[in-house]
């Protein structure tokens, strides 16, 4: 099938392969919708179908895994045995550990990995199930249809990554020397740090998902490949990396010496917070604009 | 959407609410500290004045039970005979009697003067006790339904008291600031409502010995030479604390009133563990001891 370039309106098909029947847009008998209520109507079609996909299972299992860990601390706690978890030879205390887990689980795997296999998926998931033509030829734009499905993404994976932040907050932080108000804030960062994370990613691996030919690899790639290398590398090339910007805005100190001192040592000429954050928004956008163009101006050939 | 994906999301924002209020609320002090690790500092700070300067505790039992102890023991070849003839006297075996020590010093004494006071918790013979005190010629009195000892220091006109606050714990000190912590204990104007000191006091929670002190409280009542004052880094509190078992592992932190402050403080620290990194390249076995400072900011 070859995408048609304007949207025609033509009837909805009989029956959806996701048998919720996508509900036509409010607005006057005729008019096209206008473009944020298609997208909203778009999120609200593509947000059941996230939450139950075979997806989850992998998403729940990806953020179980820190919680697991967090509740092995807490046992281990209990039954008195301090300084599970050690940097530069000295036990952490709960606020240290809260840190590097966010910093090292979240950061620097969950929300990249969330990113890749979420926002790849976005328009992908619809051309390999054969029902990307049900969405296109809706009377919506078409960048409708990825803005859409991109803040379903961005709902789906809050809703699951922060409230397993917070709850790995409450059983980590008041290990050891650590406390609920000590912590406090640097949870509240943490959550405004990784909603910015997911946002940028998702935004970034939506733009591959909608322009290349296979982007689960190509995403794997950026994420696992040339992010790690270019941060390693001395030089501007780290510039051109999301968790560059996003390790700048990460309110954790970490024990000079060990690890945490050559974890550190790579983020040395961090820029400031809000050069940061600039950067951070504008991927957002670009990305999410250069997504939208390439879903509207892209041929979907499926396979017969 | 369907219902199961709407409950998902309302359970889901209820879990980040429920989290954050928590949070919250034990951030600006409304519930004890740290509610889930079943202490919030020992229950002897209720006798604690809330403007206290420095803070102490000590775990006694922790200390005598670690091998560290034993090890220092054996190196030093001590012998029981000090600790048999303090038994003899007062009936307490220091290493099996006292369980945990509190101190405070920097707070308001008796007589509104600086005070300090040590709170004993363990198992004590307070018969025993009384029968040596009046021994010695002093002499017990009730204060607020409170058993005191009091004995006069010959010639300097002050008087130290004991007092058996509660059932296996006991106040040592002068006896003006001993009878205040009795009433203080009875009032509640005491640490326990200091929410700045309590964080930190909750921060410290597992650890063998700690202090915490507000250093404006501590200058305020002792009598610094203003030289010295002027030359010290703005420190707002400071704290130490120390893990002992098969050896000793001890933090110390300084909060900094301002970034400046801190940025003073961070190049001192940085300049005082050079300087002993300098010192160890030439003592390998002090290498192991050396501090590793870590930075963080509110």
């Amino acid at each position: 099938m070859t995408g048609a370039h304007s949207d025609p309106i033509v009837p909805a098909p009989a029956a959806h392969p996701a048998s919720a029947p996508v509900p036509r847009p409010s607005g006057a008998p005729g008019e096209a919708p206008r473009f944020r209520s298609a997208s909203m109507r778009v999120l609200d079609l593509s947000l059941g179908q996230m939450l139950w996909s075979r997806r989850t299972i992998f998403l729940a299992l990806v953020v179980g895994s820190p919680l697991a860990l967090g509740l092995l601390f807490r046992i281990l706690s209990a039954f008195g045995v301090s300084g599970a978890m050690r940097a530069g030879g000295v036990a952490m205390g709960g606020p240290a550990i809260f840190g590097s887990m966010v910093w090292l689980l979240y950061l620097r795997f969950i929300v990249p990995v969330l990113g890749v296999f979420y926002g790849t998926a976005l328009i992908a998931d619809e051309v390999e199930d054969k029902t990307v033509t049900y969405l296109f030829v809706r009377p919506i734009p078409r960048s409708a249809v990825l803005v859409g499905k991109y803040l379903a993404y961005l709902v789906t994976t809050a809703c699951v990554v922060l409230p397993s932040v917070v709850l790995l907050y409450l059983l980590v932080a008041p290990l050891g020397n650590g406390s609920l108000a000590g912590a406090f804030p640097a949870l509240v960062k943490d959550l405004a740090l990784l909603g910015i994370g997911l946002a940028a990613y998702g935004a970034l691996f939506a733009f591959i998902g909608a322009r290349f030919k296979h982007p689960l690899v190509t995403g794997l790639v950026f994420a696992f490949g040339w992010e790690q290398v270019a941060l390693m590398l001395p030089g501007y090339l780290r510039r051109v990396t999301i968790a560059y910007y996003l390790q700048s805005l990460v309110p954790h100190s970490m024990p000079a010496g060990g690890l945490g001192s050559a974890l550190q040592s790579l983020f040395r000429d961090a820029p400031p917070v809000w050069v940061s954050l600039a950067w951070l928004a504008g991927c957002v956008v670009v990305f999410l604009a250069l997504a939208a163009r390439a879903t509207g101006c892209r041929e979907y050939v499926l396979d017969q | 959407m369907t219902a199961k994906t709407r409950y998902f999301l309302v359970g889901s924002v209820l879990v980040l609410l429920a989290g954050l209020s928590i949070g919250l609320v034990a951030y600006y002090g409304g519930i004890p500290p740290n509610p889930f690790s079943f202490r919030s500092g020992p229950a002897e700070l209720r006798y604690v004045p809330g403007d206290a300067g420095l803070v102490a505790f000590a775990n006694v039992r922790h200390v005598m039970d670690s091998d560290l102890r034993q090890r220092l023991r054996q190196l030093e070849g001590a012998t029981a005979e000090g600790r048999k003839e303090f038994q003899d006297h007062t009936g307490i075996d220091v290493e099996r009697d006292i369980d945990h020590v509190v101190a405070w010093i920097g707070g308001r004494g008796g007589a509104h003067k600086p005070g300090g006071l040590v709170l004993a918790s363990g198992r004590f013979d307070s018969s025993r006790l009384e029968g040596l005190a009046l021994e010695h010629g002093g002499r017990v009195a009730d204060y607020q339904g409170k058993r005191m000892i009091v004995l006069s220091k010959e010639g300097r006109g002050e008087e130290f008291a004991m007092a058996f606050l509660e059932p296996g714990i006991v106040a040592i000190g002068n006896e003006a600031t001993v009878r205040l912590a009795i009433e203080r204990g009875q009032r509640g104007d005491n640490a326990l409502a200091n929410t700045e000191l309590m964080k930190r006091v909750e921060g410290l929670s597992g650890a063998s010995l700690w202090a915490v002190g507000s250093f404006d409280a501590v200058s305020a009542r002792t009598s610094l030479p203003s030289e010295l004052r002027d030359r010290m880094p703005p420190i707002a509190w400071f704290s130490a604390s120390g893990r002992v078992n098969g050896g000793l592992e001890a933090t110390v932190k300084a909060e900094a009133r301002d970034e400046q402050g801190a940025e003073n403080l961070r190049d001192l620290v940085r300049g005082i563990v050079a300087l002993a990194r300098m010192q160890a390249d030439s003592r390998p076995a002090a290498k192991p001891v050396l501090p590793i400072p870590s930075w963080s900011q509110r």
